[in-house]
């Protein structure tokens, strides 16, 4: 019988935070209806029983939303993340392969993009696209790319160095070529870790600006919305509509931060054989 | 070893540093609230209380301060300007009388104005208010107002101290309601900052304004009018949850809230609720859909149906509606101006969803396999929007979404900002809040501008008629009978046996939390606005 080895475990950690953002996922779409259900006859009910995370001042259950919100939240954060991601790599590999005038440009685009409090720009690029789901995933994807795009453009740059790329170089292979063929692969891994460990930004970022109101429209369920309610009937004692979203909220992100990190170790040689 | 050791000590100092340094800074600012507890809570004990403290919405305080050109209680949200004076008031029921005028006539073609004022009034700064600086406030609102409409207005002019005439554009028999909210301020101390430094002849003087924070008059002690009881009035501006807070901890004398914590109780205080003509309700478009010039739509085809909107009208339970979404701190609405001088109670209705589901059927929309009504394949689909801050229209467009679906018709609500509302409400219902102590509120709902009204999509000539004859009547009573013509005359209006091109649901009562032995004076019926308006006449009121 083998050992349980440390590997293993990574591995058993990241199937289960998968698994279980996916059925968040799904089960968040599955009720999508359900949750911009308001009924006015079981208003302002504490959690327990048929409504275990209690309804809101229009009646509307909580569990339901909350996990309509996450579910939500998870989509535009992948969405997000996806386009942010890609955007990094390309940008982050013609800055490093196309010479030294759009090396500069790229990187002088990253400096001014980080330069700018992410929320202020979000804000901005959210409300010109007309706020909305639309508005929340062009403003995310938009500001979270940077720093992906660095460290792929600083891998790249390492990866020229590399004796095997100088030799294709010296083949005569076109510099497109050479990126596609020799480098993506190489930078797969740093994409991937890159790209999951985004999904929190992403998330925190899309709650944060529907919380203060450049988002969604208020009858979405959407953490940020739910949140930004709650601190309304705190005052009136009803702690559950800020507590379990809240909480959920945080778990969510944290097991996106586990997801992420186990896969950089077992992508990681370093740790191949822990 | 070293280094650790060190560490250790720096580690020392940085704790004590923090430990002290949040000390030092926290002893004044405790004192300083303590203090500003004391001058608000404190009543002298000898002599009888003569201060109050009012929690009002962030909202309320006068962007551009307290300037009538702009807005200051002749803004969006009509009330007395207190720091000035008007030529006349509204009473408690809603008719005219005089403040600064003594006597005031029409010409028979309506076209002029002649108001005689007091020839006893002082500005606060010394000087005397004469029939100059009347015409001058009139020239300088009608010149620069950006949130009131005085294009009715040609010229004032001074005719002797005490006379002031105001020439018409157009005969305006209403125009002693907007004499009502207009302050006059004095020629020789009007300037760009006179907002930030009024000079009035009113009730009570600006003392001090900290932007954001409070506001506080001072009774003014050569007042021509009777004096006022309360000598200090201090306004401070809080979100509805602070302002609850601050009750709780008996730090405001009297604060607005809502009906989401009405069934709070607070020790000491008391919760007052008054009748308003601060409604709700939606358009419903009353032509079919479009597209107009700029790309916009405009029009509804399922509400262009007059039965449609009839039966909506009938199909609402606002009984329900106001428990529900009020806590039953509301009342009916029918109209826009219920309870009013000009309000013809021929628009009260019933509620009757069978009667409303004839008038579907009727229509051509049959309820179909999935309980939706369908008219030659097309469901019968409404998107209400509503203003995306504010929770209790909100609650009413769920509450309308669901009585909707009861009807047949598949309702949705979305949230918009009002910078796409205005737009967007052409074509879809939008919950709009109105209300004001001037019938010129059907006029701008109703009346057509270059053919359409201006809200919501609707045209009827016989309305247009009755409202342009009221505006010509030489007198209010004649234009009462006018406006109510202009509602239901009989065959035709905007009632439910009319064309119902908007459905009004609730009226709602503004609420406050007030000390117990605060009394309140007696309230006008408060128009739209949950602000100003409590202290109309805050120089009534008193401590027992």
């Amino acid at each position: 019988m083998r050992r349980i080895n440390g590997r293993m475990m990574t591995a058993a950690l990241l199937g289960a935070a998968v698994l279980f953002l996916f059925v968040i996922t799904v089960a968040g779409h599955m009720y999508a209806e359900e949750a911009l259900v308001t009924d006015f006859s079981r208003k302002d009910l504490s959690p327990g029983g048929a409504y275990i995370f209690g309804t809101d001042w229009l009646g509307r259950d909580m569990f339901i939303r909350t996990l309509t919100g996450l579910s939500m939240s998870i989509q535009i954060g992948i969405l997000a993340a996806c386009v942010s991601s890609v955007l990094a790599l390309i940008l982050g590999v013609l800055a490093a392969t196309m010479g030294k005038t759009a090396d500069a440009l790229i990187t002088w685009v990253i400096d001014l993009v980080m330069g700018i409090p992410h929320i202020l720009l979000l804000i901005l690029i959210s409300y010109a696209f007309g706020k909305g789901f639309k508005g929340v995933v062009v403003g995310v994807a938009l500001t979270h790319w940077t720093s992906l795009a660095r460290v792929i453009r600083g891998e790249v740059l390492q990866l020229k160095e590399a004796l095997y790329i100088r030799a294709a170089q010296k083949l005569g292979m076109s510099q497109l070529k050479i990126a596609w063929k020799h480098m993506l692969p190489h930078l797969f891994p740093q994409f991937l870790v890159g790209l999951i460990l985004t999904f929190p930004h992403a998330i925190l970022h899309e709650a944060s600006i529907t919380f203060l109101g450049f988002g969604l429209p208020p009858e979405q369920p959407a953490i940020g919305i739910i949140l930004s309610e709650s601190m309304k009937y705190l005052a009136m004692g009803r702690w559950w509509l800020a507590l379990f979203p809240g909480l959920l909220l945080v778990f969510t992100v944290v097991l996106f931060d586990v997801a992420g990190e186990s896969l950089r170790k077992l992508l990681d040689p370093g740790s191949t054989h822990k | 070893m070293r280094h650790r050791f060190i560490f250790v000590l720096l580690t020392a100092a940085m704790v004590s540093a923090l430990v002290s340094g949040c000390g030092g800074a926290d002893t004044p600012e405790a004192g300083g609230a303590q203090n500003q507890e004391q001058t608000l809570e404190t009543p002298e004990p000898a002599e009888a209380k003569d201060t109050v403290v009012v929690a009002m919405g962030p909202t309320s305080e006068p962007e551009s301060g307290f300037d009538p050109a702009y807005g200051w209680g002749a803004g969006e949200h009509v009330h007395e300007p207190l720091i000035q004076s008007t030529l006349t008031v509204t009473t408690p029921d809603l008719s005219i009388d005089y403040d600064l005028a003594t006597d005031m006539q029409v010409s028979d073609d309506g076209m002029v104005w002649t108001v005689t004022i007091r020839d006893d009034v002082k500005f606060t700064d010394g000087e005397p208010l004469t029939a100059e600086d009347v015409a001058f406030t009139y020239n300088t609102v009608k010149e620069s107002s950006s949130v009131n409409d005085f294009t009715m207005l040609k010229e004032a002019s001074a005719l002797d101290d005490t006379t002031v005439e105001f020439q018409m554009e157009k005969p305006y028999s209403i125009w002693p309601y907007t004499m009502a909210i207009v302050g006059i301020v004095p020629e020789h101390a009007y300037g760009p900052d006179y907002g930030e430094h009024p000079v009035g002849s009113g009730r009570y003087i600006m003392k001090q304004w900290d932007k954001g924070q409070q506001i506080i008059f001072e009774a003014n002690p050569d007042y021509y009018g009777e004096a006022p009881k309360m000598k200090q009035v201090t306004v401070v501006f809080m979100d509805e949850d602070a302002a609850f807070a601050a009750a709780l901890a008996g730090q405001v004398d009297l604060t607005y809230t809502a009906a989401s914590y009405a069934d709070q109780t607070v020790a000491g205080y008391q919760l007052l609720s008054y009748k308003t003509v601060d409604n709700r309700g939606f358009n419903l478009p009353a032509i079919p859909a479009s597209t107009d010039a700029d790309g916009n739509q405009v029009g509804n085809d399922l509400t262009s149906d007059v039965r449609v909107r009839r039966a909506i009208n009938i199909g609402i339970d606002r009984e329900e509606m106001i428990r529900n979404v009020l806590n039953g701190h509301g009342t009916a609405a029918y109209s826009i101006c219920d309870g009013m001088p000009w309000y013809n109670d021929e628009a009260q209705v019933s509620c009757d969803p069978d009667q409303a589901a004839a008038l579907l059927d009727e229509a051509g929309w049959k309820t179909g396999s999935d309980g939706v009504r369908e008219k030659d394949g097309v469901k019968a689909q409404l998107n209400i929007l509503y203003s995306s801050g504010d929770s209790v229209r909100q609650a009413l467009a769920a509450d309308t979404q669901n009585q909707l679906k009861a009807l047949g018709i598949d309702a949705s609500i979305e949230g918009v900002g009002w910078d796409t509302a205005y737009t967007r409400a052409q074509a879809e219902p939008l919950m709009w809040g109105w209300g004001a102590h001037t019938p010129m509120e059907l006029y701008n709902i109703y009346h057509t501008i270059d053919g359409l009204a201006e809200y919501s999509p609707y045209a009827n000539e016989t309305v247009d008629q009755y409202m342009d004859e009221a505006l010509a009547a030489t007198s209010l009573e004649e234009s009462y009978d006018l406006w109510k013509k202009a509602q239901w005359d009989g065959t035709t209006g905007v009632t439910q046996e009319g064309d119902i091109p908007w459905i009004w649901l609730c009226n709602i009562d503004h609420l406050y939390w007030a000390k117990e032995d605060l009394k309140v004076a007696e309230q006008k019926l408060h128009p739209h606005g949950h602000g100003w308006s409590i202290v109309n006449n805050v120089d009534q009121w008193y401590w027992e």
